[in-house]
């Protein structure tokens, strides 16, 4: 039950290649905008021919191969297709919108099957409505619940909750979660909110510029990118310039303008250019004559020159002084939720230690 | 500023009303009305301006609506092409469109001279009426259709294929729906334009009552006969009135784009 991905299509100068896999669990698909997410779901759909290359579907059937020449039509592929716009038909109930695609049922059949997708996705009451006549929120799951009426054997969703506001995004992602597993289906979902791919995934693929640059669980790629432009994209924020100077017991040692530093990994080798990167939650704040809890963990002398309140975190922007190496300051981000700002009263001084946690600590090549 | 353009506004107005309303009055108190209004000559051509119209209207539907799709939907080579043919009709004089057709389709025209070999002469029948007021009308409902259907968005369609519907399906179940106020829109501008048809008929159908002569053309028989101005004024108040239903019929339509996305 892998859906398989691999093929290439060129739309004027921009080149999509596609390549990966997903299996009985959501997978999805993030990139910047442009990165091609949702052309490889149209072509996965079939509303758009790819010009070489292969798609097979959950069930093994090939919907595309470019080698033979086998094609299915939209009509044969059985797939689920969200679109961002959802296009609910705005002529049609909501009873007509789910049943569009079961049409060709008995009536008993049918009936049955929308009374379960109705309850399924709380909907009742709403049957005869039209979709200007509903929420966001329930145009939402009228669209899901069309496509998931003839049991599709892949379900796409092609940023669909971007239309809604956050509170009922976070609760739709949590409905989507728990239905999915539910009905143990294969599901493709792009999506450019990185926290939404975090919620969301259980494997996480990565576009950029047509071509996927890193796929796998949820975990490495937030916290093992394996480039720039993925870093970048799940929004690690500190990438520190410095240099691999020795390797050894399975752990770079990285030599910065500011500070030494040592990463687990074997990666590198010394004298490679890398970026120390570090997630602006994962930096800690040192209580005053603290230590970090590993002796290779390191520590830095920093100063807070900006402080952002949010709801539930703080954005420090902390400084780290120009030393002889380096002309220059450096600056971190960091997030320091609410509570552990307060406890350590933060706000009551400019000069304060970091800690960076050996384990926390990746490299990208510079 | 309303005061200051008023009087321009109202003597156009009232240029327009005029004229009008000086026809219904001399239609009211001729006396003759339903006299006129009953015979042969208005009779005649009211039959048949009521029946070529509306075969026009039948056929450009069947054809135009596939082609305003084609047009809406897909991009070819020609397609500019095929687009300003379909707008020549709407700006050049009527007239013209008669000797372009009798050319053509005439009994010497360059394909009628095959036609008429075969026993299938066109020119000055009811056909050559129906030609010509397709010449000249269906235009206005390709145009209308087209962008009806530019302004329902692909993705519908798009969306109903991965649910398993045939191109076809999708076609009459979801675009023809939301895209129907433009078609009955296409429709009433094409039927209208039919209707008042004269110039391209009387040059390539000619004026025989009972067979090529509608109304407007039994107008100007009437007004060269010089009877009686009473029956022109009849058969134009029926054009009037017609055209003031379909205006109306418009006007509704057009107020019940309901399905706006």
């Amino acid at each position: 039950m892998v859906l398989s991905v691999d093929f290439s299509l060129r739309k004027g100068d921009f080149l999509l290649q596609p390549k990966f896999e997903a299996s009985d669990e959501l997978t999805v698909l993030i990139g910047a905008s442009g990165s091609g997410k949702s052309l490889t779901l149209k072509a996965i759909a079939g509303l758009l021919d790819p010009d070489a290359g292969r798609i097979v579907l959950p069930d093994g059937t090939a919907a595309f191969d470019g080698g033979s020449g086998a094609k299915l039509s939209p009509q044969q592929r059985g797939v689920g297709y969200v679109v961002q716009e959802l296009a609910l038909f705005p002529h049609l109930t909501v009873r007509q919108n789910i049943e569009f695609a079961i049409e060709h049922w008995l009536p008993p059949k049918r009936r049955d099957r929308v009374a379960q997708l109705v309850s399924l996705l709380g909907l009742s009451g709403l049957e005869g409505r039209r979709p200007s006549e509903i929420s966001g929120g329930q145009r939402q799951r009228v669209a899901l619940a069309r496509a998931l009426a003839a049991e599709p054997r892949l379900l796409l969703l092609d940023e669909p909750f971007s239309a809604l506001d956050s509170s009922l995004r976070a609760l739709l992602r949590r409905e989507l979660a728990a239905l999915r597993r539910r009905l143990d289906l294969t599901a493709l979902l792009v999506t450019h909110d990185i926290g939404e791919a975090y919620a969301l995934a259980d494997r996480i693929v990565v576009l950029h510029d047509g071509r996927v640059v890193q796929s796998g669980t949820r975990e490495e790629v937030f916290h093992r990118p394996s480039s720039l432009e993925v870093a970048t994209l799940v929004e690690v924020r500190n990438f520190v310039p410095g240099e691999v100077v020795a390797q050894h017991d399975g752990a770079a040692v990285v030599r910065t303008a500011w500070f030494t530093a040592h990463v687990p990994g074997a990666t590198y080798l010394p004298g490679d250019a890398v970026f120390l990167c570090v997630r602006p939650e994962q930096i800690i704040v040192l209580r005053e004559g603290r230590t970090p809890h590993h002796a290779t963990d390191t520590v830095v002398d920093v100063e807070i020159i900006d402080d952002m309140p949010g709801a539930s975190v703080h954005r420090l922007t902390m400084r780290v002084a120009a030393t002889e190496d380096a002309a220059e300051p450096f600056v971190f981000d960091v997030d320091v939720p609410t509570h552990p700002y307060e406890v350590l009263d933060i706000f009551a001084r400019r000069n304060w230690q970091i800690a960076l946690a050996t384990e926390r600590l990746f490299l990208v090549a510079r | 500023m309303g005061w200051l353009f008023a009087p321009a506004a109202l003597l156009f107005v009232a240029f327009l009303a005029i004229p009008l309303a000086a026809l219904a009055w001399r239609a009211l108190n001729s006396g003759e009305l339903s006299n006129n209004l009953t015979s042969s000559l208005v009779i005649d051509s009211l039959r048949l301006s009521a029946v070529t119209s509306t075969i026009t209207l039948a056929i450009a539907i069947m054809v135009g609506t596939p082609l305003a799709y084609v047009l809406a939907r897909y991009r070819f080579p020609g397609k500019a092409f095929v687009d300003l043919l379909i707008d020549l009709p709407i700006v050049l004089p009527p007239t013209v469109a008669g000797v372009a057709l009798l050319v053509a389709l005439g009994r010497r025209g360059i394909v009628g001279e095959y036609l008429d070999q075969w026993g299938l002469t066109i020119g000055f029948t009811t056909t050559a009426v129906v030609l010509a007021q397709l010449f000249v009308s269906a235009p206005f409902y390709i145009r209308t259709v087209k962008a009806g259907i530019e302004a329902v968005e692909p993705v519908y369609e798009g969306v109903a294929w991965t649910l398993g519907a045939s191109p076809l399906r999708a076609f009459f179940r979801i675009t023809l729906p939301l895209a129907w106020p433009s078609i009955v829109a296409g429709a009433i501008l094409c039927w209208a334009r039919a209707l008042s048809e004269l110039g391209a008929t009387l040059i390539f159908a000619g004026n025989f009552e009972g067979r090529t002569q509608t109304m407007p053309l039994a107008i100007i028989s009437a007004f060269d006969s010089g009877a009686s101005i009473d029956v022109p004024i009849a058969l134009s108040v029926i054009l009037v009135l017609a055209a003031a239903v379909l205006l109306l019929l418009l006007r509704v339509v057009a107020g019940r784009a309901r399905f706006a996305v």
